[in-house]
């Protein structure tokens, strides 16, 4: 269970996060919303990574009770991407992780095709190369909650199935699962749950059934999403209006 | 395995450290002697090239040492001790103790405790500097060489005024092993020794550090409070170095990368020991160089580290390229 009770996050004077409030049982979550609507943010404090304020509950228990270095225990964020010393490799990217279960990273790394990477330098390595190292480290934890930044902008379409697959199974096993990214498709085929967030706030927090809306979507965005369904699959595109 | 042979390099330097000088002698004489001189308080020929050879090993370790750190948490490959202007606050002092008459309490005393507290000044301006630009990788560069540039001009001030002096300032400037007693390498061996163990007890938050700030929150640590212990602990070996033995360049920038480009890693277990033996055995073997090649004139160590150290980082680099490709 995680719990989100008042969440705010300010950067100097700019409030980012503004009073967020909900509750996820174990499930895979969608986490939508426009650049800057603040999902890397609220993902952050979530993880106790940046300073809040309000109370995140992790099993009923207060992360600020937790101990920093038991924190992976609970909680674990996974970066989009990073900007290491060039001589870096994606094997010491692998195992800077202290906390990491190795049977289980090494499960990942052969799931995520990153074996062949390991003696390459981080530079080296494709954008969704990288991506999918960064998902290997953060899911060879055993934490109950799971944070996901953007894992799907740069991998390919079969990784980006690859990974929505693990992510659900994970999510079946007990885990909260949330994914932050705007690529819906594939994304809203595998969760249970919609939560969007604009300008700060909490705009969705839905089933999916209810929270794929085509006016809910629209206004997220603002621009005219429409949702398809083909053979049970579902996309969400947007219109340009303007095109006629 | 890289490992042992750097360590047979350093052995190997160490003995011709040793070996040659004014004379050619058999090292393991030069040793036994030179330890039996240091244990019964006599000076000899012996203990003057036993007391440079160690220095030589604890200077390149510790500016190695100094170089690692501040690459790492910087995040920056051209990260060295001078770049986060240590060397030139250093510098600013000594030039300032020329003012005073030469005495050998000026020499042995102030000049170098005043070349440690300006490189440390030096650092802690450029901390709080880049802690009112949020302390991240490039506001430390960044005020770093703002602070460095601007100590080095001021430094050339005095140098312009006292000129009858300057000849000594440019030496310094230029570094040696020479004038050596044994407390200075001791100190720096202990300085080193206490750094050492710090940073391989650290060993998750400097590989979390070299990677992403969200790594180190992720143990649970806050990145810009290890920043600063870490820089601090460079900037106090790197004004140690500075404060005995003049500046010495191109050590701490190389021997990280010497280390990272041959294990192929950049894995702190592994750097930390192999960037130290190489900082031990450049400095060591080029000293040897400085000290005979152009005999009886020696050239100032400095010089042939960067002569010899260049073009082999730029060998090295190339040739891993090459490699990596297949």
């Amino acid at each position: 269970m995680l719990g989100v009770e008042n969440l705010s996050v300010a950067y100097g004077k700019v409030n980012v996060i503004k009073g967020v409030s909900f509750e996820l049982r174990p499930s895979l979550v969608a986490l939508i919303g426009p650049n800057g609507s603040g999902k890397t943010t609220l993902l952050k404090a979530i993880a106790g990574m940046v300073p809040y304020s309000g109370e995140v509950l992790i099993d009923g228990i207060n992360l600020r009770r937790i101990r920093v270095d038991r924190r992976t225990e609970y909680v674990t964020y996974v970066p989009p991407t990073i900007s290491a010393l060039p001589d870096m490799t994606i094997g010491d990217l692998l195992l800077s992780d202290s906390s990491a279960d190795v049977a289980l990273l090494e499960r990942y790394v052969r799931i995520f095709g990153v074996e062949c990477l390991l003696f390459r330098r981080i530079w080296e390595v494709s954008s969704g190369e990288l991506e999918r190292a960064l998902l290997a480290r953060g899911l060879a934890r055993r934490s109950k909650v799971l944070l996901v930044d953007e894992p799907l902008s740069y991998t390919d379409v079969r990784y980006q199935l690859v990974v929505m697959r693990c992510l659900r199974r994970l999510a079946n096993e007990g885990r909260v699962v949330v994914v932050a990214s705007n690529q819906l498709n594939p994304l809203l085929n595998y969760v249970d749950r919609v939560l969007a967030l604009k300008d700060g706030k909490l705009f969705i927090n839905a089933p999916l059934k209810t929270g794929v809306d085509e006016d809910k979507l629209s206004e997220l965005y603002g621009v005219k999403m429409k949702v398809i369904t083909i053979d049970n699959i579902v996309d969400v595109v947007p219109v340009d209006e303007a095109k006629g | 395995m890289v490992l042992l042979i750097a360590l047979l390099i350093l052995a190997l330097s160490f003995m011709a450290q040793l070996a040659f000088g004014a004379v050619m002698l058999n090292p393991l004489q030069v040793l036994r002697d030179g330890l039996r001189e240091i244990f019964t308080a006599t000076t000899g020929i012996a203990r003057y090239r036993l007391e440079r050879a160690l220095a030589g090993v604890v200077v390149g370790a510790s500016l190695a040492l100094s170089g690692y750190l501040i690459q790492t948490t910087t995040r920056n490959p051209l990260g060295d001790p001078y770049l986060l202007g240590i060397s030139s606050g250093a510098l600013f002092a000594v030039v300032l103790t020329f003012a005073l008459p030469a005495s050998a309490i000026t020499l042995f005393v102030v000049r170098p405790f005043a070349a440690l507290i300006g490189g440390i000044i030096a650092y802690l301006l450029t901390l709080l500097i880049a802690s009112k630009a949020g302390m991240t990788p490039t506001s430390i560069v960044l005020s770093g060489v703002a602070v460095g540039t601007f100590f080095y001009s001021a430094s050339l001030f005095p140098q312009y005024f006292i000129l009858r002096d300057i000849h000594k300032v440019f030496a310094w400037s230029m570094g040696s092993l020479v004038v050596v007693n044994l407390n200075k390498p001791v100190a720096i061996a202990l300085a080193l020794t206490a750094c050492t163990i710090y940073s391989c007890v650290s060993r998750n938050v400097l590989n979390a550090l070299s990677i992403s700030d969200d790594f180190v929150r992720d143990l649970g640590r806050d990145p810009s409070r290890e920043r600063v212990i870490l820089t601090a602990m460079a900037a106090v070996l790197a004004s140690f170095c500075v404060a005995y033995f003049g500046v010495i360049g191109f050590v701490g920038l190389a021997s990280p990368h010497f280390a990272r480009r041959l294990l192929g890693s950049g894995d702190a277990r592994y750097i930390i020991p192999l960037s130290l033996v190489f900082g031990a055995s450049m400095l060591s073997s080029t000293d040897v160089v400085a000290k005979t090649v152009f005999y009886p004139i020696e050239v100032p160590v400095n010089v042939i580290v960067s002569l010899v150290g260049a073009p082999t980082l730029a060998a090295i680099m190339v040739g891993m390229r090459r490699h990596a490709r297949g």
